[in-house]
């Protein structure tokens, strides 16, 4: 019998907990040599990303996120330390950039995420310092804030879409937090730019943080559409001809998916890859999925989704294998914390069928937070299954019907 | 002129107007964007939208539980 083949690629928060559960439940099969796990990635750190946030505002250090990829990659699983250049469903095979090597797969979880996109607009590079780039990038931030005695800094919503919608929000109550810390908040005027029509695009949570940003007198400009900026005049014009002056900006870039997948009958017109929302299987192929950021379901990019997806794609995927077990849907649920300063924070949740839920900032959910940075790495590995089916309960995923 | 049919249906908020702000991206005063959209609240948001960019509503259309907002780009610089 021949050895079924399970290509991962990408090794990011979606790729890690697959494999772990993949590896969790084919096991035996593993050990008999009747199923292989090879993911393909050419990054050799991984970070902790929702820290970028802290790097940039509160100065934690870039390597408190960092971990070698070495050391997160389950036993069991083989590596491949190349990046996909190209991906042909219909024939079963990986290229791979380095060497242009092929692989041939049975399955195939593309888990590529996303990254900023500053070609959408023009200036924003030689403008911007960012907290989505990684870590070191994030540490920037830092380093200007610490030196920010008066201006104004103009934070917010550069492009759609980006990963975690709360993330821009955070970033104005942070930044207010450290200034009013170091009593320099008198001077600098914060203003937070969006192309929504409120501050935060769903109105529950924009009913909770709406009051926090008259009270801690944050301005904000709503339906900005950044068309470009001027780093030499130190100005942001609108797509409607509005312009904004700023001295600093730590604005949220546009995203986009991984090369490869631009141009493919399996994305849509920029690339994000086109899957069922319920078994996140790419359309047309029952043998491959994508999950995560980089997949055009109708959520937030969030690791919470990467999580909850992976866990789904990797019970299916066993499940037809080992022909026991019943099939898994993802239930659309998002769970991604806000931090709105000063030991509080509240969560953006909801699934496809329960709009965002008003939920009130504390210092129990900032807590909450915490514990879920503490256990990040070890629930790669599937460490905390328990804890997760226990939290999200019937939204950890649904069974039986579509 | 251009069209641009943007399918949001089965998406909740903030699904529809993020669709329909990456789509006015693209677009040129003159086209037209068609919004099909499940989300009941695609329609005051459409219309809050419009009002404050000062694009064109062109028309709204309710058919069961599917909502389609057809607007105009005009007030781009
Ligand atoms: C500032 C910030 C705050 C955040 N806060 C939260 C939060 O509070 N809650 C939450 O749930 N989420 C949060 N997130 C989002 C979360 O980090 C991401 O959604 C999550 O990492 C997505 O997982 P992924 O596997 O899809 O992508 P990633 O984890 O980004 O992994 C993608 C992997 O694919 C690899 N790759 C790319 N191209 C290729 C290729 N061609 N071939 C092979 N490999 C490739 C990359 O090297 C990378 O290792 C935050 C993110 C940021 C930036």
């Amino acid at each position: 019998m021949s050895v079924i083949k399970i290509a991962m690629i990408g090794s990011g928060a979606g790729g890690l907990i697959t494999s772990s559960k993949l590896v969790a439940q084919l096991s035996e099969e593993i050990k008999q040599e009747k199923v292989s796990i090879t993911i393909f990635d050419k990054k050799e750190t991984q970070e902790f990303q929702p820290g970028y946030l802290e790097v940039a505002f509160r100065g934690t250090r870039p390597a408190k996120l960092k971990r070698p990829a070495e050391n997160l990659v389950p036993r069991g699983v083989n590596v491949v330390h190349a990046n996909c250049a190209s991906l042909d469903i219909d024939n079963h095979q990986i290229i791979t950039e380095k060497n242009q090597e092929k692989y041939d797969f049975d399955y195939v979880v593309v888990s590529t995420g996303c990254s900023p996109d500053y070609s959408q607009i023009p200036g924003l590079k030689e403008a911007n310092l960012d907290f989505y780039t990684d870590a070191d990038v994030s540490s920037r931030i830092f380093s200007t804030l610490e030196t920010v005695k008066s201006g104004r800094i103009v934070v917010g919503i550069a492009g759609l879409p980006y990963k975690c919608p709360p993330s821009p929000n955070e970033a104005a109550f942070m930044a207010d937090e450290y200034l009013r810390r170091h009593e320099r908040r008198k001077n600098v005027d914060i203003t937070f730019i969006t192309p929504y029509t409120r501050i935060y695009t769903a109105e529950p949570i924009n009913e909770v943080i709406e009051p926090l940003y008259s009270e801690r007198n944050i301005e904000s400009r709503t339906v900005f559409n950044t068309d470009s900026v001027d780093p030499a005049k130190k100005e942001i014009t609108s797509l409607e001809g509005e312009t904004l002056k700023y001295d600093y900006l730590f604005l949220t870039p546009p995203h986009k998916p991984a090369e490869f997948l631009k141009g493919t009958d399996f994305s849509d017109d920029e690339g994000w890859v086109k899957v069922d929302k319920k078994d996140l299987h790419i359309t047309d192929h029952d043998y491959a999925f994508a999950i995560g950021d980089t997949n055009n379901i109708p959520t937030s990019k969030a690791g919470v989704e990467a999580h909850l997806e992976g866990i789904v794609v990797a019970n299916n995927i066993a499940t037809n294998i080992s022909g026991s077990g019943s099939k898994h849907f993802f239930t659309g649920r998002t769970q991604c914390s806000m931090e709105t300063g000063f030991h509080h924070a509240t969560f953006v949740v909801g699934t496809y069928d329960r709009p965002v839920e008003k939920i009130k900032p504390s210092i129990m959910n900032y807590t909450e937070k915490k514990v879920m940075e503490e256990i990040y790495w070890a629930s790669l590995h599937g460490h905390y299954e328990w804890l997760f089916k226990y939290h999200f309960k019937k939204d950890y995923f649904s069974e039986g019907t579509s | 002129m251009t069209t641009y049919n943007i399918d949001s249906k089965g998406t909740a908020c903030p699904g529809p107007i993020t669709d329909l702000i990456r789509a006015y991206r693209k677009a040129s005063n003159g086209d037209i964007i068609i919004l099909q959209a499940t989300d009941p609240g695609v329609v005051p948001d459409a219309k809050a939208w419009c009002g404050m960019t000062k694009n064109e509503l062109v028309n709204t259309k309710e058919n069961g539980t599917e909502y389609e907002v057809t607007i105009k780009v005009t007030a781009k610089k």
